[in-house]
């Protein structure tokens, strides 16, 4: 290949139409006539459903109908995953809407249609829920219910434990989070009665897994589902479940035979919408004498909420499986139990797992250093895995990786650029390493490339964008292979009708997935291509090479040169097309599955806390990350700096809490807050790029890394200014004041009870 | 109520509900789409429109105030040709947008920073005039960047 787009940081090219406010997000689908739903729903944590008395159409203005459980008979739960080797507990799964109970404040209770989306809010102030309060469970601990569970374990742990020469354990908690995109969720239904044919618009990340949770829950046939995925606000993983509300829409546009919108507003977002993190874990490490990992143990705790949405067992599972991190540690023994709570469900938020168990290890191995009074770095170095591929005690199979590089240039951008050495007087100080390796790729993505006229190529992607920038990325993938403009080629995603088969876009996987599926896919034009060009040239397909532009092959007496517009002109042409092939257009389809593929970084952080205030300041980021080969480096340092600054809001500000009755308090975006653009650090990136052996572009993925390294990194630095003392983020003023100023009990752990 | 609202020099008139929202009147009823909704109570800002010249959240405004004044949207902002403005160019080139949800507020708060304050602006300054607006997914890097390109641009 001559042309080298695969690497060059080109700009999108949907930017233009976002800048003119020519994008069409779900709520400014405009269909004549449609319906809008509001929801009643539960404020309490925990009740039983005593009655529910509904309004007539008549009795409110615009009010077209109510829905509740009892209008639902037939209706299925959300279907849910069960991840490699979990068990998954049986009738717990959401439904659509409560017949009995209600387990978490915020869940919808009733539908309400009505002409307007004001009509609908005022007619379901008419609906009266009698509910019988019970105290809620809010404590994955105190929990007596399991919704999922894992359990591995690998080697003898305990003999390695008896032998160690030291044992470190610490104990550890991420408060749950809110994704909170800036579009919350939304949907338009629409019904065809006379084909039975179910149309929906969804701010989803794809269409795969939302059409396939509606065709399971309505006990539709996915084929009646026609799903197309508009302009999408972000995601951050909180759209890849259909929300239980878009479910009840479809339901309801079935019943009434008229088009219905939901358009979720940001106080449902913040209630009802799944959570991330919320995960708690005791994890304890065998040292030998000279500093030696040995063996692991983890029992997390994970608040899962009140039922089981489709991906609510995902991210625990993912979390005990890297539990062991970056580093070579031969046996574990590690269990995950995801806990009943009356909150709103949990699902991914971006990490998904990963951030957890970065958090988890990286700390401990700082707790360790300190104890085996080791220098962090040099206790890291002893320890990083080197040889790939590596299983880890935990059942996964690492690709391939630099740690070790990744880590000498964070250091080395750490120490090159210091930020300001004169510490004020009152500030306590600290620097802090984060390492992780994260689980990217896996499973299958597709792709439809055809030949248009002009040489023009259009490429159907089973995965669809909702910011990411696919459209330019992929353009740059094919147009490497095919010898052309990436202005040549045009990207199609997110319609059901042309859809190729894929499984959606989400954990770091869409070039590594559906990349790959477009190279296989342009790599198969080019197949094509030379087989038309050989037998218009009359020559031996062998004798036919790709070209600028097209194709030269070799006939007796000299070169000749045929181009894309010319090949695309040929193959429509009965006279010029071989005799097997019905003219048309050249089309090829590829389908790209691999196992996971392993990203990983190295991120420091400097931090100073006010003594008088509390006050945390992060003075600066260092994320060095490891994504493979990059594509448009230009987006993945947009993708890293979003997730770092996801991450430094968690370390700063964010938290969804919860009272005792569970009712959740920030429940506003002035109690839930996000970092504004005057509250970031400077940040500063480096890129190692080790080239994955499982996929043909070397890519692995740059979606979460951001959001995994910064939370260790800087946890260690605040933990390393509190001269070892551990705190859990966020890091807000009240905490760190008081571990500044209230009385140690001893910085040496103790070890965890024997289970 | 029968309001009168000028948006990027037209006249848009309709009947209202006393309650009716600007942010409301702008997309469903003018059908300028290109204003976002984020939060609705006045924190994200996404709904950012220019009243008068002036940067105001359209979610914390009714219709009614808005009747016989004059708006301008994100719809407004590239030239009579449509010639993407200076702004618009600098956001592209910076990656200063992902998901897109945000962007026209902070064009639009942008744009009347620029105008307030023409020259070069200093980093420090962009983020504490921007910080009245949210993005979830750029962390504010492209869009400080494209800013001061703009003020360097425009200001220049």
């Amino acid at each position: 290949m001559t042309t080298r787009l695969v690497g060059a940081p080109l700009t999108r090219r949907e930017d233009a139409r976002v800048l003119r406010g020519e994008t069409r997000y779900v709520d400014d689908i405009a269909i004549p006539g449609v319906a809008h739903a509001a929801f009643v729903r539960s404020p309490h944590a925990s009740a039983l459903i005593r009655s529910i008395s509904v309004p007539q159409p008549a009795q409110a203005d615009g009010l077209l109908a109510v829905i509740t459980g009892r209008d639902l008979d037939g209706l299925r739960p959300f279907p849910v995953m069960e991840p490699n080797g979990a068990r998954v507990a049986e009738g717990e799964a959401h439904p659509v809407l409560p017949l009995d109970d209600v387990r978490y404040a915020g869940q919808p209770v009733a539908a309400v249609i009505a002409r307007t989306r004001a009509l609908a809010e005022d007619a379901a102030e008419l609906v009266e829920v009698e509910y019988e309060a019970r105290d809620p469970v809010l404590s994955p601990r105190a929990s007596d219910l399991a919704l999922m569970s894992w359990s591995r374990r690998t080697g003898d742990v305990d003999v390695a434990f008896a032998a160690a020469a030291h044992v470190v354990s610490g104990r550890y908690a991420l408060p749950r989070l809110v994704a909170a995109p800036m579009e919350s969720r939304g949907a338009v239904a629409e019904y065809d009665a006379g084909e039975d044919a179910l149309t929906m618009w969804c701010s989803a990340q794809d269409i795969h897994r939302s059409r396939a949770q509606l065709s399971h829950i309505l006990g539709r046939d996915e084929a009646s589902i026609h799903l197309i995925i508009p302009d999408v606000g972000g995601a951050f993983g909180s759209k890849g479940v259909i929300a239980p509300e878009v479910a009840a829409i479809a339901v309801a546009a079935i019943r009434l035979g008229i088009p219905v919108k939901w358009t979720e507003d940001r106080l449902e977002n913040l209630v009802g919408a799944y959570q991330g993190r919320g995960i708690e874990g005791d994890v304890e490490l065998a040292l030998s004498a000279d500093g030696r990992m040995l063996a692991l143990r983890a029992r997390l705790w994970a608040d899962l909420g009140g039922y089981l949405l489709t991906t609510t067992p995902v991210p625990p599972h993912t979390a005990a499986t890297l539990i062991t991190g970056v580093y070579d540690i031969p046996v574990a023994d590690v269990e995950v139990i995801g806990a009943r709570t009356h909150k709103v469900p949990t699902g991914p938020y971006r990490g998904a797992g990963r951030p957890d168990a970065a958090y988890m290890i990286e700390r401990l191995v700082d707790q360790a250093a300190r104890e085996l009074e080791l220098d962090r770095i040099e206790l890291r170095r002893r320890n990083l895995i080197r040889r790939f591929p590596h299983r880890t005690p935990t059942g996964l199979e690492y690709d391939s990786g630099d740690y070790e590089h990744c880590l000498d240039l964070a250091l080395e951008l750490a120490g090159r650029d210091e930020p300001s050495r004169t510490r004020p007087a009152d500030t306590a100080r600290g620097t802090g390493i984060g390492m992780y390796v994260e689980r990217a790729g896996g499973a299958f993505e597709s792709a439809r490339i055809e030949l248009h006229a002009g040489g023009r190529f259009v490429i159907d992607s089973s995965s669809s964008p909702h910011g990411q920038g696919h459209d330019i990325t992929f353009a740059q993938i094919a147009a490497d292979r095919l010898q052309t403009e990436p202005g040549m080629i045009e990207l199609r995603f997110g319609d059901s009708a042309s859809s190729p088969g894929g499984v959606g876009t989400f954990g770091s996987r869409s070039v590594a997935q559906a990349g790959s599926a477009v190279a296989l896919a342009a790599d198969a034009m080019v197949g094509e291509g030379a087989g038309l060009a050989a037998h218009l040239l009359g020559v031996d397909v062998g004798a036919v090479a790709l070209t600028a532009g097209g194709f030269v092959g070799s006939p007796e007496g000299g070169s000749e040169a045929l181009s894309w517009p010319e090949l695309a002109e040929a193959a429509s042409d009965p006279a010029r097309t071989p005799p097997a092939r019905d003219p048309g257009p050249l089309e090829a389809v590829a389908r790209f599955e691999s196992a996971n593929v392993f990203s990983s970084g190295a991120h420091a952080a400097d931090v100073d806390i006010d003594r008088e205030t509390g006050q945390l300041t992060i003075r600066r980021l260092v994320a060095v990350d490891d994504a493979g080969t990059l594509i448009n480096p230009l987006l993945v340092h947009g993708q890293v700096i979003g997730g770092v600054v996801q991450a430094l809001g968690e370390c700063l500000v964010e938290e969804a809490v919860y009272d005792e009755d569970g009712q959740m308090r920030s429940g506003s975006f002035l109690d839930y807050s996000l970092l504004t653009a005057a509250e970031i650090p400077p940040i500063i990136t480096g890129e190692v790029e080790t080239p994955t052996p499982l996929n043909p572009l070397g890519a692995k993925g740059a979606g979460e890394g951001g959001a995994v390294g910064a939370l260790p990194a800087v946890a260690n630095a605040v933990a390393d200014a509190l001269g070892g003392r551990h705190v859990e983020p966020p890091y807000t003023a009240d905490k760190l004041w008081r571990a500044l100023h209230e009385p140690v009990s001893g910085t040496r752990s103790e070890p965890m009870s024997r289970r | 109520m029968r309001v009168s609202i000028v948006i990027n020099g037209r006249a848009y008139e309709d009947e209202v509900e006393d309650r009716t929202l600007l942010s409301d009147f702008i997309r469903h009823q003018a059908g300028l789409t290109g204003t976002h909704v984020g939060c609705e109570h006045g924190v994200c800002g996404a709904c950012t429109v220019q009243l008068d010249g002036e940067p105001v959240r359209s979610c914390l405004m009714l219709a009614v105030q808005a009747n016989a004044r004059s708006l301008r949207t994100v719809e407004g902002l590239a030239g009579p040709d449509g010639e993407l403005s200076a702004l618009q160019r600098a956001f592209t080139e910076h990656h200063a947008l992902q998901c897109g949800f945000c962007t026209a507020g902070f064009l639009m708060a942008a744009d009347a920073l620029l105008r307030r304050r023409p020259g070069a602006l200093t980093e420090t300054e962009i983020r504490e005039e921007l910080a009245g607006n949210l993005c979830r997914c750029t962390g504010y890097e492209g869009i400080v960047a494209a800013v001061r390109a703009a003020a360097a641009e425009t200001g220049g």
